[in-house]
């Protein structure tokens, strides 16, 4: 847990875990095992349908809170137990230290609560005179450590056995094997006294049954029963958004939390605690239970239209298994105590601005998060709308002030992209890339080449492309080029209207376009990002067009996805959802609605690669069109996770180099022991972080559009 | 009329395997005991912790003494066991579970229901001495009927309903042996509770 600390010492900590060569190997073969283990667990259910339940039933609970708190207060009190609910970390904290000291409890053991660590209930409970033990395996590792978790179900993931040999050897006062099975017996040794003496025992709640007053735990070990039955005392700490209505609610949630969180079907013990069970050591043979339901902004963030499902979250930790950052610099640098992609969100509300100012900013937008989410959450989509808070609260970085000056006025773009081809002449080298920038614009970016700015502009080409078209075609496409393609990669866009051309279609270009406008949204900068949508939509005038193309899977998924919303409130909000429906990717344009395949190309022997866009896999849900297109065209060399992010992520390479650096290392490993010659991608901008990396390499990959490669085999 | 759902009890079955719960099947009551106690005769003596709360393992060696337990079965049940235990030299203990934190042999117990698709066992445990004993124990060995399993999840959950509604209850869900990966990711089994789990699956 590190507070207030700046950008640079962030980054600072960000190159202690770059380096931890440890980390690195384990959370790499953890990431890769988990994805393929997750796959077989959810063969006999339907993962959709689960995922959109449990949703649907969390969104409901959260609109009736307090009934379910009254409800749930009145069942439990029926059947023994004592309900509190705290405002704050503070009364929860207030409220478990008296009923220690009320029930003369001096020796507490604790199951593993993620609600316990974000009240930071040890250090109240020492401070109050008690000892305090952590019981599930993974957080007494951490705990004898000093260390914070770093994995919501993991907690102890970035340790070796070596470590733990180490700090058991300290504890226990006696040289400890480093073998696995010798530890874990440790464990079983030292922790069973422990068990027996506790005078009490907290946990925390998986979920809480506001019709019986039941509340559930779901763990491995043991743990948990243990704490719950031996000591004379138990308090259950949980979040007021583990309420449920009945046992079916609970029943659902026990059905993805295991499979999403470690790929089991089920947690070896579920345990149904329903009023205060049996415990001989108390006079009337009953344990003293109570419960507490933290708030902590929870209510509060049930009335944030926008931020509200984050308290859907069933704290699987799956966020954090699929995510490219993570990967890299594990948990104490991906969250404050809660971690992964929840983890960015809930230090905002739980842990302030402070904590969560730099860690907001390291979400690379790729939403492999999204797409695992046991509860359906807009992980990425929330951040975004966190660093639009933290702008407007506390005004932008200077830089990306003056990017959102710059992209909200089109001309004023369009000219600097003109400049710059003959600012950067003297740093080209006469090369397609900028080889010599000043070291102020370059630090930590030399790991790939960056691309010059093109001789001449997509746009200052379409006079004399446009000649040469087919008038009166099937269909009336507009061609949305994107900043990239129009300004870096024009040659991309003149191969797209080849194929669409070859396709029937009649392509305009209209030229009041300009930047989509995702980069200013990824920087929080949300008026720039409602004006640049605006004006595309008016230089489109979408509704007298079939199809809106673009090639890039970025600007196809913020359009289709975000203008809608961005505009809800805007003159312009019809037009908005004319666009969204209009806009698709160039792949699923070609191979579903023009029908080019097999027979439209000529099949080339040249070994050929994919990187799946994570804008068009996981945004747009396009998966198999470019690949058979590749298929029709070459010979399709698959590679090792195709769909994990190259590290581009726009704006966020330039922010987090070193991040960016390593994921695109791990992405051009994959592609280069796939065989492919040659890899094509259906977004400019992972094109740029392919070809960059590949060019700093010795280019032994060609990396191209995939319209580059459609159009040179079309027959 | 009791039924059983065969296409269930496969399927329990074959979701037992890969959380290594041990599946053995048997006529009734009396060959499940028969199986418990064997298991018992057969285990390495259970080691002892010592925890501070027992006189056993603060000076009695009960190293030369197997201990069984067998905390929910009927009188009848009881002394079935009782019978197999005595012959074969096991202590044997029905209640009491506080007093021997230092480890168990063998818990045998009785289901109150099972689900197939997680190979799931339902045990309510409102008594102390049962959710002791089945954590506790080193081997924890479960007699269910076939007629008990139910496909999925949501099938238990009227039984669920009936008891919670009552209470006060501590229901368990028991599928497979304690476990952890929380040291390098390696699976172990043993960590706080049982190393084995074994279902005696009976015809009736």
């Amino acid at each position: 847990m590190h507070s207030a600390e700046t950008m640079k010492e962030y980054r600072g900590r960000l190159h202690e875990s770059l380096d931890n060569s440890y980390l690195r190997e384990t959370l790499d073969k953890f990431a890769v095992a988990y994805k393929a283990n997750r796959l077989t667990i959810f063969a006999d259910v339907n993962e959709k349908e689960l995922i959109e339940e449990i949703a649907a039933a969390k969104d409901q609970g959260l609109t009736q809170l307090e009934e379910l708190y009254a409800q749930f207060k009145a069942e439990a009190e029926k059947r023994g137990v004592h309900v509190h609910r705290a405002a704050t970390a503070a009364e929860a904290n207030e409220l478990i230290c008296k009923i220690a000291a009320d029930n003369d409890c001096k020796l507490v053991i604790k199951s593993k609560s993620m609600t316990a660590e974000e009240i930071h209930v040890n250090h109240a409970l020492e401070d109050a005179g008690c000892k305090v033990v952590e019981t599930d395996l993974g957080e007494w590792i951490i705990q004898l450590r000093h260390e914070g978790p770093t994995h919501m179900v993991m907690p102890a993931i970035h340790l070796s056995r070596y470590q733990v040999a180490d700090t058991f050897t300290d504890e226990t006062k006696q040289k400890q094997d480093s073998d696995i099975s010798k530890l874990v017996k440790v464990a079983r040794r030292e922790l069973r006294s422990r068990f027996a003496n506790a005078d009490m025992g907290i946990s925390g709640a998986n979920f809480a049954i506001a019709d019986t007053g039941t509340i559930g735990i779901c763990t491995n070990e043991g743990n948990g029963r243990l704490t719950t039955t031996l000591p004379r005392v138990h308090v259950a700490v949980a979040g007021i958004d583990k309420l449920v209505p009945n046992i079916h609610d609970a029943l659902r949630v026990i059905r993805v939390l295991p499979r999403n969180a470690t790929a089991q079907a089920i947690t070896t013990y579920v345990s149904w605690m329903t009023g205060a069970a049996e415990n001989t050591l108390n006079a009337d043979k009953r344990k003293v239970m109570h419960v507490i339901f933290l708030d902590n902004g929870r209510t509060a963030l049930t009335k944030d239209e926008i931020c509200k499902s984050a308290l859907r979250c069933v704290r699987c930790g799956a966020c954090a298994n699929v995510c490219p950052v993570y990967r890299l610099v594990g948990g104490h640098k991906m969250g404050y105590v809660y971690i992964g992609a929840i983890g960015l969100i809930l230090t905002y509300f739980f842990h302030g601005r402070e904590n969560a100012r730099n860690l907001v900013q390291n979400c690379i937008n790729c939403e492999a998060c999204k797409d695992v989410c046991a509860a359906g959450i807009d992980l990425p989509g929330i951040i975004q709308e966190i660093r639009a808070r933290l702008v407007e609260e506390e005004g932008a970085p200077v830089e990306s002030t003056l990017l959102a000056k710059v992209l909200e006025n089109r001309k004023l773009f369009h000219s600097l992209l003109r400049f710059g081809k003959f600012a950067q002449r003297p740093v080209t080298g006469g090369t397609p890339y900028i080889r010599h920038l000043p070291q102020i614009f370059m630090k930590g970016q030399g790991f790939r080449a960056l691309p010059a700015i093109a001789s001449k502009a997509f746009r200052d080409r379409w006079k004399d492309i446009a000649k040469s078209l087919p008038a009166n075609g099937r269909l009336r496409v507009g061609l949305f080029a994107g900043c990239a393609q129009d300004f870096v990669y024009p040659e991309q866009l003149e191969a797209a209207v080849k194929v669409l051309a070859a396709g029937g279609c009649s392509v305009e270009f209209p030229m009041g376009q300009s930047c989509c406008g995702l980069p200013v949204r990824m920087m929080g900068e949300r008026k720039a990002a409602e004006n640049t949508a605006e004006a595309n939509i008016r230089a489109f005038d979408p509704a007298r067009l079939d199809y809106v193309v673009t090639l890039c899977a970025s600007c196809a998924s913020h359009i289709k996805n975000h203008y809608v919303e961005l505009l809800a409130d805007s003159p312009l909000r019809t037009e908005a959802q004319q666009f969204a429906t209009r806009i698709k990717d160039f792949s699923s344009f070609v191979y579903d609605v023009l029908g080019l395949k097999e027979d439209a190309f000529r099949k080339s022997g040249r070994a050929v690669g994919y990187h799946a866009s994570c804008h068009l896999c996981r945004g747009l849900g396009v998966t198999e069109q470019p690949r058979n297109l590749i298929r029709a065209a070459a010979d399709y060399k698959e590679a090792k996770e195709e769909d994990v992010c190259c590290g581009f992520g726009g704006t966020y390479s330039m922010k987090f180099p070193e991040i960016s650096e390593q994921i695109l290392k791990n992405k051009l490993d994959n592609l280069e022991a796939s065989g492919a010659a040659t890899v094509v991608a259906d977004c400019p901008g992972c094109v740029i972080q392919l070809r960059g990396g590949e060019e700093k390499r010795g280019n032994k990959v060609k990396v191209e559009h995939i319209a580059e490669l459609l159009a040179r085999q079309l027959k | 009329m009791v039924t059983i759902d065969k296409e269930a009890v496969e399927l329990f079955k074959q979701k037992a395997a890969p959380v290594s719960i041990k599946v053995v099947e048997v006529k009734g009551m009396t060959e499940a005991a028969a199986y418990a106690v064997d298991v018992c005769g057969q285990k390495d003596f259970c080691e002892l912790i010592y925890c501070g709360t027992d006189t056993t393992s603060a000076g009695v060696s009960r190293a030369d003494k197997k201990m069984f337990c067998a905390p929910n079965l009927t009188d009848k049940e009881y002394a079935t066991v009782a019978e197999l235990c005595a012959a074969k030299g096991f202590d044997m203990l029905r209640t009491g579970m506080r007093g021997h934190l230092e480890g168990i042999d063998v818990a045998f117990t009785t289901a109150d229901g099972a689900i197939a698709e997680t190979a799931t066992t339902i045990i309510e445990c409102m008594s102390e001495d049962i959710r002791l004993a089945t954590m506790i124990a080193e081997i924890h060995v479960v007699a269910l009927k076939k007629s008990q399993i139910k496909k999925t999840s949501y099938d238990v959950e009227p039984y669920l309903q009936k008891l919670m509604e009552k209470g006060p209850a501590f229901t368990a869900f028991i599928s497979g042996a304690s476990r952890t990966a929380d040291i390098e990711r390696v699976l172990t089994l043993g960590v706080h509770g049982p190393l084995e789990l074994h279902i005696a699956l009976m015809e009736a």
